[in-house]
């Protein structure tokens, strides 16, 4: 993780060049966010199962979404990793549709079931720019071994077991550390805001 | 009423990672229509998604893939497909369900048991889970039973109450195989809840399962 200055500057840093996409397809903006995010995506998608090739595809597709989607983000709201974080979701979700249905499955209707509000705004109590800062900072009072199995809960394609193995200590205790550091989250999460 | 019953943050957080069995989404999802408290904790899992995302070690794109992209800009995206679907079931029939899923179909009202009666949703993807609106009358109680799988229930209108506890709409309810379950319904009203349970059951078990535990008071 990356200290809170650094990330506090990352924020604003890819927030603007999404919005510089938005404003005047600003192309030089797409390729500065391209180099950065398309190589993490595509870790992302191995870590969740998909071949090299796959993560591939999916990487550049998410990074085509980011650009087709551009106006839709909205930095008041949104911190700019987690606004592609779950373009990157839902691709994978749709990815794991089409593997067993065969190519139908569009992704956006993903999209539309992680809306919740018939508004796209999201709750008013979220919507300040503090929110990814906020975020940021609850993580870093995480220990070590919480910001794991926090971690690794993004990619539970693997089973607890399989963190389990990973971390090489018994399942329960992958379960109340998990169960642990989502309370200690909650909390921190509410002292910040 | 506020909502007094939530799903475990673990649970929460999956919704939001996006690794949850689409039927299990389903019943989180209808848990958030009502409860803000619990839509804003999974925003916030989506920014630590973005952490996480952030903090992985970044595996090489190939050479062309940047100028593969840049080719694809301008051109059109593909047409939506569900979200230009009408909605098959109208608000003021059932509240409280998510936007989305009133765009799947619907099955029609089985009856299950005197006074219980069950309607299956169908899902467009491959789930281990079943989702269906149960709806008890008034009174009618169940008798103590368990799961062979993880079940969650969220009320959409009317109450029961199980445990000492009451729940009302927005209220999420998990039972798993070591929990018995003992709910009876408020006098006076219907209640509906949504239920996504888990387990390969062929309709007959299902129903067959569903018949025994439930008896009128």
């Amino acid at each position: 993780m990356p200290s809170e200055n650094e990330a506090n500057s990352d924020t604003v840093q890819w927030g603007g060049l999404i919005s510089a996409i938005a404003q005047h397809q600003d192309r030089a903006a797409f390729a500065a966010l391209f180099e950065h995010f398309a190589p993490r995506i595509k870790a992302f998608m191995q870590r969740s199962g998909a071949s090299e090739a796959n993560a591939e595809e999916l990487a550049q597709e998410t990074m085509l979404a980011v650009w087709r989607k551009a106006a839709l983000f909205d930095p008041q709201s949104t911190g700019a990793a987690g606004w592609i974080f779950t373009i990157a979701r839902n691709l994978r979700i749709d990815y794991h549709r089409r593997e067993s249905r065969g190519g139908m499955v569009e992704a956006s209707d993903v999209e539309i079931e992680f809306l919740i509000d018939d508004s796209p705004q999201p709750d008013s109590i979220l919507a300040t720019s503090q929110s990814e800062d906020r975020v940021r900072s609850a993580l870093t009072k995480l220990s070590d071994d919480q910001m794991r199995v926090v971690e690794l809960s993004f990619f539970e394609e693997k089973a607890h077991a399989e963190i389990a193995e990973i971390l090489e200590i018994p399942l329960g205790t992958v379960k109340s550390r998990l169960r642990l550091a989502m309370t200690r989250l909650r909390n921190l999460l509410g002292e910040l805001s | 009423m506020s909502i007094e019953h939530h799903p475990t943050d673990s649970m929460l957080a999956a919704f939001a990672a996006g690794t949850l069995d689409h039927g299990q989404h389903i019943a989180i999802a209808t848990h958030l229509v009502s409860c803000p408290q619990c839509r804003t904790f999974t925003r916030s899992m989506e920014q630590v998604g973005g952490a996480v995302l952030t903090s992985l070690l970044p595996a090489a794109m190939s050479n062309d893939a940047l100028a593969k992209v840049e080719a694809r800009l301008n051109k059109p995206m593909r047409p939506a497909t569900m979200a230009e679907t009408a909605p098959t079931v109208p608000e003021a029939e059932v509240p409280g369900l998510p936007k989305f899923l009133r765009r799947y179909q619907f099955g029609n009202w089985k009856w299950i048991a005197p006074s219980v009666h069950l309607q299956p949703i169908v899902l467009p993807y491959d789930s281990d889970t079943r989702v269906f609106l149960l709806k008890s009358g008034p009174g009618t109680r169940m008798l103590q039973h368990t799961h062979t799988g993880i079940e969650m229930t969220c009320v959409l209108s009317g109450a029961f109450s199980q445990d000492g506890s009451h729940y009302g709409p927005g209220d999420f309810d998990l039972g798993d195989d070591t929990v018995d379950h003992l709910p009876v319904v408020d006098p006076g009203q219907d209640c509906v809840c949504l239920v996504a349970m888990q387990g390969d059951l062929r309709l007959h078990g299902l129903i067959g399962r569903m018949v025994q535990p439930f008896v009128r008071v």
